[in-house]
């Protein structure tokens, strides 16, 4: 299988007061065509930054190097803005997290919704063209499940309710059949049935239109069930990936072990008793342990681990950790 | 016992201008009753526009009601004065960016209620706001940062610290949890559990996890389309729903995931 995104040793440094810190640190990330992959990490892992290196959304301060990070056939740190530009707003698009910032409070939803279908849907004469638009426009809110349509339209984003604002900036997403969507937190403000249609949506479009879709998330128990792929990020570094299936059934890294037992509630705690918690809270980038980041709050931690582990791949498990949950055997 | 808090006939219009035409009246809430007791845990649950985050919002002060009362303690709260309920009743936003001030640090946003609130010497103060940043898992490093240094995440716990800093009487929340990942959101937890133990802080809070609303809340208060439809005991509504919406909100797809999990897992 092809790789349509190839993401090998990504590195991001930000400079603050403090000095240069990195956010992302050799991180590594594939996406086949039509492929769903879902990313996980705390808060403050690094994963909107991620999303946004991707789509080239980058403050021009950031240093940002890879051994890779390719796009189909391009190399995207090889092109100049202005290219980078047109392959982003070609190929991608992106669903921000809290899309109620990133919709201009200054024009009306329906404005915004019309100025994303792209010119070469559209025929004929500016009136014809323009009834085209809303016509379009409507429909894709009908995609996303919106049925008031005229007053979503007619509304400023901060008239809208969260939710349906998360809809409207997934309805402008996927206006322009994009090869690739990363999708950040999209559905949160959603309930159990919306997010479900959300989903059915984008795995819809994944499976008939080849869209490579990287969503990404916290919450492990409402992740979209069409994902073929998974991984898990902790402070910048990519502590394990593989089948989703693989890794919700038997994980080989104690970070996605502790993740699991944290995210589902078990269904006999009685309520309001006090739940079970990953010690101790995420460093600040500026006190990043060395070695693996996850040491200090790491069960299994040891000496070794001062040293970054490097990524090992066992039964289609790809993972860094000196002494993952298996018994490993040694060929050398 | 007598009521902590009591909302009447509270209800809010939103007006559309509509073009050339005369402006829509849009029905956001429609005249609620309800009361809820000290140191009680409400859930507001809805589909997405049916008004929880309206309700959480006129409770908190945030928008002015277009009818009705709300009193605290037995007493009327004016809906134009804010000062005056800001520091009983304390509101987690929605979107927890939006709510943060872009100019200030962590630190002095979390100072200026203090300030306002307490007679604290500057450096009590400070201590406080230390000891605060890390009930939420932030750190004291955090003070310094300005909020869009932070993650999402660390945005929404910024905001937590802001509303139980002064201890209230009453903290209302808005999904304060979608964007906690599940260790810090079981350490939120916690924190309220030990807050309302403590205090007797009563908490209400819209939320889209039956699983949560299962481990919190006594009451859950189910909207649709601006109207209160179900108002019952969790216990209750959980057993006995009355509405086809109130099973499928609080029906847990969890359940049978976590089953398999553990079953895959042995
Ligand atoms: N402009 C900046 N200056 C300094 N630090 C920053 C800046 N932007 C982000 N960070 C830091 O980078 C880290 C990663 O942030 P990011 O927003 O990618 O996290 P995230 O994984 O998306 O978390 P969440 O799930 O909460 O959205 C955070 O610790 C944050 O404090
Ligand atoms: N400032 C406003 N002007 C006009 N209409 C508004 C305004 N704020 C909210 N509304 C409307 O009021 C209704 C209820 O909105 P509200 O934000 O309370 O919903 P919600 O239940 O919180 O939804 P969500 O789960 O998506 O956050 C929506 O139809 C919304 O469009
Ligand atoms: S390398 Fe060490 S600290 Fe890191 S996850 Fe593995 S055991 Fe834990
Ligand atoms: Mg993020
Ligand atoms: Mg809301």
């Amino acid at each position: 299988m092809s790789n349509i995104l190839d993401i090998r040793n990504l590195t991001i440094e930000l400079e603050t007061s403090a000095g240069v810190v990195k956010v992302l640190d050799k991180l590594s990330l594939q996406l086949a065509e039509g492929e769903i992959h879902t990313l996980v990490g705390e808060s403050g892992s690094g994963k909107s930054l991620l999303a946004k290196a991707i789509m080239g959304f980058i403050n021009p301060r950031w240093k940002i190097t890879a051994d890779r990070l390719w796009w189909r056939h391009y190399d995207l740190l090889a092109l100049n803005p202005v290219q980078r530009r047109l392959v982003t707003g070609r190929d991608m698009a992106m669903i921000f997290q809290n899309p109620g910032s990133y919709l201009d409070p200054n024009t009306k939803v329906g404005e915004q919704l019309r100025e994303t279908i792209p010119q070469s849907e559209l025929k004929g004469i500016y009136l014809r063209r323009k009834a085209t638009r809303t016509v379009r426009a409507e429909r894709l809110l009908h995609r996303v499940g919106i049925k008031d349509t005229a007053k979503v339209m007619n509304s400023y984003p901060q008239q809208l309710s969260e939710g349906i604002a998360q809809k409207v900036s997934i309805a402008m997403a996927i206006a322009h059949n994009p090869k690739l969507l990363i999708a950040d937190e999209p559905t949160t403000a959603m309930e159990p049935n919306t997010r479900n249609q959300i989903y059915r949506l984008l795995a819809k479009l994944s499976a008939s239109q080849g869209m490579s879709i990287l969503m990404i998330t916290q919450d492990l128990t409402a992740i979209i069930p069409e994902t073929q792929r998974m991984s898990l990020v902790y402070c910048g570094q990519l502590m394990e990936t593989g089948p989703t299936e693989k890794l919700m059934s038997e994980p080989f890294h104690p970070y996605t072990d502790a993740m699991l037992k944290m995210s589902f509630f078990n269904q006999d705690v009685a309520p309001k008793t006090r739940l079970p918690t990953l010690t101790g809270a995420i460093p600040t980038l500026q006190h990043m342990p060395i070695g693996c980041r996850l040491g200090p709050r790491c069960p299994n931690a040891r000496r070794a681990c001062i040293h970054q582990p490097r990524l090992s791949k066992v039964k289609q498990h790809q993972f860094a950790c000196h002494f993952p949950l298996i018994e490993i055997v040694h060929h050398d | 016992m007598t009521d902590l808090l009591e909302v009447r006939n509270l209800s809010k219009y939103y007006s559309f201008k509509n073009g050339w035409l005369r402006p829509t009246r849009v029905c956001a809430l429609e005249p609620i009753n309800f009361s809820v007791k000290r140191g009680e845990t409400i859930a507001i649950m809805g589909e997405t526009g049916s008004g929880k985050s309206t309700l959480a919002k006129l409770i908190a002060g945030a928008e002015v009601p277009t009818s009705g009362e709300i009193y605290l303690n037995g007493e009327l709260l004016d809906p134009n004065n804010y000062q005056q309920r800001c520091r009983e009743i304390r509101m987690i936003f929605q979107d927890s960016f939006g709510s943060l001030n872009p100019q200030l640090t962590i630190g002095k946003q979390l100072l200026e209620p203090l300030r306002f609130n307490t007679a604290w010497t500057p450096a009590e103060r400070q201590e406080h706001v230390y000891v605060t940043l890390q009930k939420v898992g932030l750190l004291p490093d955090h003070f310094d940062f300005y909020p869009h240094m932070l993650s999402s995440g660390q945005q929404q716990r910024v905001c937590i610290a802001r509303a139980i800093i002064l201890e209230p009487q009453i903290i209302v929340a808005d999904e304060a949890f979608a964007s906690l990942d599940p260790s810090i959101r079981a350490q939120i937890i916690n924190l309220i559990l030990d807050l309302q133990e403590d205090m007797g802080i009563s908490f209400i809070f819209a939320s889209h996890s039956p699983e949560i609303v299962r481990h919190l809340a006594d009451k859950i208060l189910i909207m649709h389309r601006g109207k209160m439809i179900e108002f019952d005991s969790t216990q209750a509504l959980l057993t006995n729903p009355k509405e086809q919406l109130t099973k499928i909100l609080l029906q847990s797809e969890q359940l049978n995931k976590a089953l398999k999990h553990t079953t895959t897992q042995e």
